[in-house]
């Protein structure tokens, strides 16, 4: 597409040089509603006294109304028809893939819950060992001092034995 | 839509009814071919079948249609663009030779300049001028034009701010004045046979 940049016409019918003619873009806006009150007044206050900014504006709306003689398009029924018969097709098609995915995606579950079980499991034993006190323990801790209860107990207090100790009066003689 | 997403088929087949007729007229326009507009079109249906599940309820419907009007009309431009293209030559077919537009517009041009403009050959240099928009100015347009869509749901649609879709309206739209006013002032057709796109 060429366009005559010496177009005298355009040149004429465009706002002139100098003046604040509002921008292309305030005017397409304005046409179309997307300026706040104050702007649009604005550019209304403009338009009521340049005569060229009212005629580029008008320019623009014309060229927006011929964009009507575009038309709309009118569908008929074997269009509607035949995209239900398709959307339908690609419905049975994904419930197919869909029932090809059930035997693998159950198998999966089922592996995922059995692990899961196992894990729980072990997290529960483990942790009832250690929260829990095996009573034998405590006894085989005491093991010595009761093999010598009867002894100890003629003792009043443990500083009396470890000064006994200090003495050294129950040494093994040397032979 | 909420019917759809809940695979009511009776909603679905009414929500395409409703809206067929503004998708073809939208993708028509964007690819400038009605036969592919019409595929073209059945793809966004299907594909708003299989997202069914993901509508959020809330969100416009319309905004999330032309989501996808939007996806498959640029892919379909993007692709034809890759793709060679093949040149047929015309052949003289009737009295009027290769070209009758052309044709038309001359004879018609002979006459006084405030002459009257023949309907359909206003329709046929208006979609060409639309053709020479770039894809995001067409779709923008089209957007405003036939659906009525306000700067931020164009935006929203096109995953753009409010600000570059009002300089992309305003740039498409002088654009296009550029190129219909010496036909409208003066019968001047334009000449549409360099592929000559404007940038944004």
């Amino acid at each position: 597409m060429t366009r005559d940049p010496n177009n005298a016409d355009s040149q004429r019918h465009a706002p002139q040089q100098g003046q604040d003619v509002p921008a292309d873009d305030q005017l397409v806006a304005y046409l179309d509603g997307e300026l706040d009150d104050e702007t649009a007044r604005t550019i209304e206050e403009r338009l009521s006294t340049d005569a060229g900014s009212r005629d580029h504006l008008g320019r623009l709306e014309r060229t927006w109304d011929a964009l009507d003689d575009l038309g709309r398009a009118e569908v008929d029924e074997t269009f509607t028809q035949t995209t239900i018969e398709m959307v339908a097709l690609a419905a049975e098609e994904d419930q197919q893939q869909e029932e090809l995915r059930q035997p693998a995606r159950q198998r999966r579950k089922w592996l995922i819950a059995a692990v899961g079980l196992l894990g729980f499991g072990l997290a529960g034993f483990a942790t009832v060992r250690a929260v829990s006190t095996n009573p034998n323990e405590q006894l085989l801790e005491d093991l010595p001092v009761l093999q010598r209860l009867e002894e100890y107990q003629q003792i009043d207090d443990i500083e009396f034995l470890e000064l006994l100790h200090q003495e050294k009066l129950f040494e093994p003689a040397d032979e | 839509m909420l019917e759809v997403r809940d695979d009511n088929a009776a909603a679905f087949e009414e929500l395409m009814v409703r809206y067929q007729g503004r998708v073809v007229t939208v993708l028509t326009h964007v690819v400038g071919n009605r036969d592919q507009a019409e595929d073209l079109a059945q793809d966004v249906f299907l594909r708003v079948y299989r997202a069914r599940k993901r509508y959020v309820p809330g969100a416009k419907f319309s905004t999330w249609l032309y989501t996808i009007v939007n996806n498959v009309g640029l892919n379909a431009l993007r692709s034809r663009a890759r793709r060679p293209e093949v040149t047929l030559e015309g052949r003289e077919s009737g009295p009027m030779g290769i070209r009758p537009l052309e044709a038309m517009a001359q004879a018609a041009s002979g006459q006084m300049p405030a002459r009257v403009v023949d309907k359909s050959e206003a329709r046929d240099i208006v979609r060409l001028a639309v053709q020479t928009l770039n894809e995001r100015q067409r779709m923008a347009v089209l957007l405003s034009k036939f659906e009525e869509m306000s700067y931020a749901e164009i935006a929203e649609t096109m995953g753009l701010s409010t600000q570059a879709i009002k300089s992309l309206l305003s740039r498409a739209r002088s654009n296009l004045r550029e190129v219909l006013e010496p036909y409208f002032d003066q019968g001047q057709r334009p000449d549409f046979d360099d592929e000559e796109t404007p940038t944004e």
